[in-house]
């Protein structure tokens, strides 16, 4: 791709930086005294030739980039090389250009101006090849911002790509103790009452398959992902028996608010742990979920230990479910978990979105 | 020849889970269950009380876990560790466990842990090292976030928050908080190996400090240092231990 023409702004300003080149060029020969049409035609001619001519080095810059590892000496010598070349051509171009304009009456003496001698051609060519060289020099300079922004744009799509992973793997991942402790409970099942323990069997794959479907896509409605949260919960009662009682507060309406999925496994997953496995005589779980306005606001609840000593900060699970909604919201959300009568509240909400 | 009878205790938070190990009992005659506790604290009045042969133990359980459990029995029983976790297999060990059975386990597996257990019971000495032994190898959880102690068959929790400062009473050390001193039998050495060295300083040879208790330090007449804390006590600070309050006081 040719660096200056990757976008207009870079062609406008090249087109625009021969102008002052055009100027000095009029100006010089105004000082040694040419008569001023004699100096615009001369300069306007040697410009125009230039600028077109001397593009191509773009061309040429883009075949050879500056690279670690490539030898130095073959780039130098073929843009030398060049150099010189497009310097003739356009030193001849230009002396072509002088003769044909001296056919008309009024630029006649143009010729005894600028004569086409081998003094003269060569003057041009110096010129030439030296102009040649400064663009050679402004393309790489633009080609190596290119390089930049290439690159910049390539870490940070990688790093979307990262999190999209990191996503990805958090919504697949099962916590493998909810699974052996549902296994050992089954495994207890089969002798004691084998009609609950094909039960929990059913459940137990109920709850994979959705979370396995459901982790495969970015967002849920409500209504999809409380199904597996009941799953895993009635998995959970059959496990803790009388300590988890759980009570739902779901208004109207709230079912259909489309959510990131696998978001409110985690926050019952951590009540579980909390609020029912830790305490001896276990408790109640409360969810709650309703629309405010455009928002969609969810509250789980469980209680917790007061012996125990509350560590300052998010965990581990609140904490991933704090930057998944920062990631996908930014700051139109609003996440608070606190302690408060015994009970641990975590409160979130964030932007409903429309039906996926 | 009549066989040797055993006499056991199943302890977990999860009535099936403790059905299970029941289960497998039933077909053992010789194992007497004595009780079932479904959390630490049960376990440890439960243990204390009855003294049980060997003790089936969960680890993930409420108010205590069966590592805190164990370091607070006296004599300590021959154990079985249950769980779902396998993190803690290094750890069990540590503490002279017969065995370590995740969960779910076959009928084999549970075999196979009986007859270990009942191999160790037959040598004659069941009890694994001291409870005091216990705490400084188990060093797989650190730094300790709470401590446990039991005065007869009451369990105390102390959160590490709540602790000012710790001082040696020979094989004893004295846990004091706002409120009173708890002792726990244990040496200052293997306690402050469990500790946060960011939390908690030794300024002497029986003083451990919790860090931000420190009010002031106070030079003597005879030159020695004195550490006066936020509740006004005065401890005595040797010279090891002012170098390492000045090295560390410095840092912050």
């Amino acid at each position: 791709m040719h660096p200056l023409l990757s976008n207009r702004k870079r062609l406008g300003a090249y087109l625009l930086g021969w102008v002052p080149c055009w100027a000095l060029q009029a100006l010089q020969l105004l000082v040694m005294h040419w008569p001023l049409h004699f100096a615009l035609v001369l300069a306007t001619l040697s410009s125009a030739l230039g600028a077109a001519l001397f593009f191509t080095s773009g061309y040429l810059c883009s075949a050879l980039p500056l690279r670690q590892g490539r030898q130095p000496w073959v780039i130098g010598s073929a843009i030398g090389l060049a150099a010189v070349l497009m310097g003739a051509l356009w030193a001849w171009l230009v002396l072509r250009f002088v003769v044909l304009a001296s056919y008309w009456k009024p630029l006649g003496d143009l010729v005894r101006w600028a004569p086409t001698n081998s003094g003269m051609f060569m003057g041009l060519v110096g010129t030439g090849a030296l102009f040649y060289l400064v663009i050679v020099a402004l393309n790489y300079v633009l080609i190596s911002q290119d390089q930049r922004q290439e690159a910049e744009r390539t870490e940070q799509n990688l790093r979307v790509m990262a999190r999209e992973a990191e996503l990805k793997a958090l919504r697949a991942q099962l916590n493998p103790h909810f699974l052996f402790n549902s296994l050992n409970s089954i495994s207890a099942l089969t002798t004691l009452d084998p009609k609950r323990a094909r039960e929990m069997c059913v459940l137990l794959s109920d709850f994979l398959r959705k979370s396995l479907r459901l982790g495969e896509r970015p967002t849920v409605k409500l209504a999809e992902e409380l199904e597996m949260v009941r799953a895993y919960l009635s998995i959970e009662q059959i496990r803790f028996g009388s300590r988890l009682s759980v009570e739902w507060d779901i208004a109207p309406g709230a079912e259909d608010a489309v959510l990131p999925t696998l978001l409110l496994q985690p926050l019952v997953e951590n009540a579980i742990k909390h609020g029912i496995a830790a305490l001896a005589e276990g408790g109640t779980i409360r969810i709650a979920a309703a629309r405010k306005g455009a928002f969609l606001e969810v509250r789980v609840e469980n209680p917790t230990d007061p012996d125990a000593e509350h560590p300052v900060g998010l965990g581990m699970g609140l904490r991933q479910v704090k930057s998944r909604l920062q990631g996908r919201y930014g700051s139109e959300i609003f996440f608070d978990a606190a302690q408060k009568d015994g009970r641990h509240c975590v409160l979130l909400a964030f932007p409903t979105e429309v039906n996926p | 020849m009549t066989e040797r009878t055993y006499t056991a205790l199943i302890v977990d938070d999860e009535e099936l889970a403790r059905a299970i190990v029941k289960e497998h009992l039933a077909t053992h005659p010789e194992i007497t269950v004595l009780a079932e506790c479904a959390n630490g604290f049960d376990a440890v009045k439960v243990a204390t009380d009855l003294k049980p042969d060997l003790v089936f133990l969960d680890i993930q359980m409420p108010k205590l876990d069966g590592f805190e459990v164990l370091e607070l029995l006296d004599p300590q029983p021959t154990v079985i560790f249950i769980t779902a976790y396998d993190q803690h297999a290094l750890r069990a060990f540590e503490v002279h466990a017969v065995d370590y059975l995740m969960k779910p386990f076959g009928l084999d597996r549970f075999e196979e842990a009986l007859v270990r257990a009942k191999a160790r019971l037959d040598q004659g000495h069941p009890a694994g090292p001291q409870p005091s032994e216990l705490s400084a190898t188990a060093k797989s959880e650190w730094p300790l976030d709470r401590l446990v102690v039991r005065d007869g068959a009451k369990v105390t929790l102390i959160p590490m928050t709540k602790l000012d400062y710790i001082q040696a009473q020979d094989d004893y050390v004295l846990l004091k908080t706002p409120e009173k001193g708890h002792l726990k039998q244990q040496t200052l050495a293997s306690l402050e190996a469990r500790l946060d060295p960011k939390r908690f300083l030794r300024i002497h040879r029986s003083y451990i400090i919790q860090l931000d208790r420190l009010a002031r330090l106070e030079q003597t007449p005879s030159e020695s240092w004195v550490a006066v804390l936020n509740d006004g006590t005065k401890l005595p600070v040797s010279r090891s231990g002012y170098a390492r309050l000045k090295e560390t006081l410095g840092e912050g």
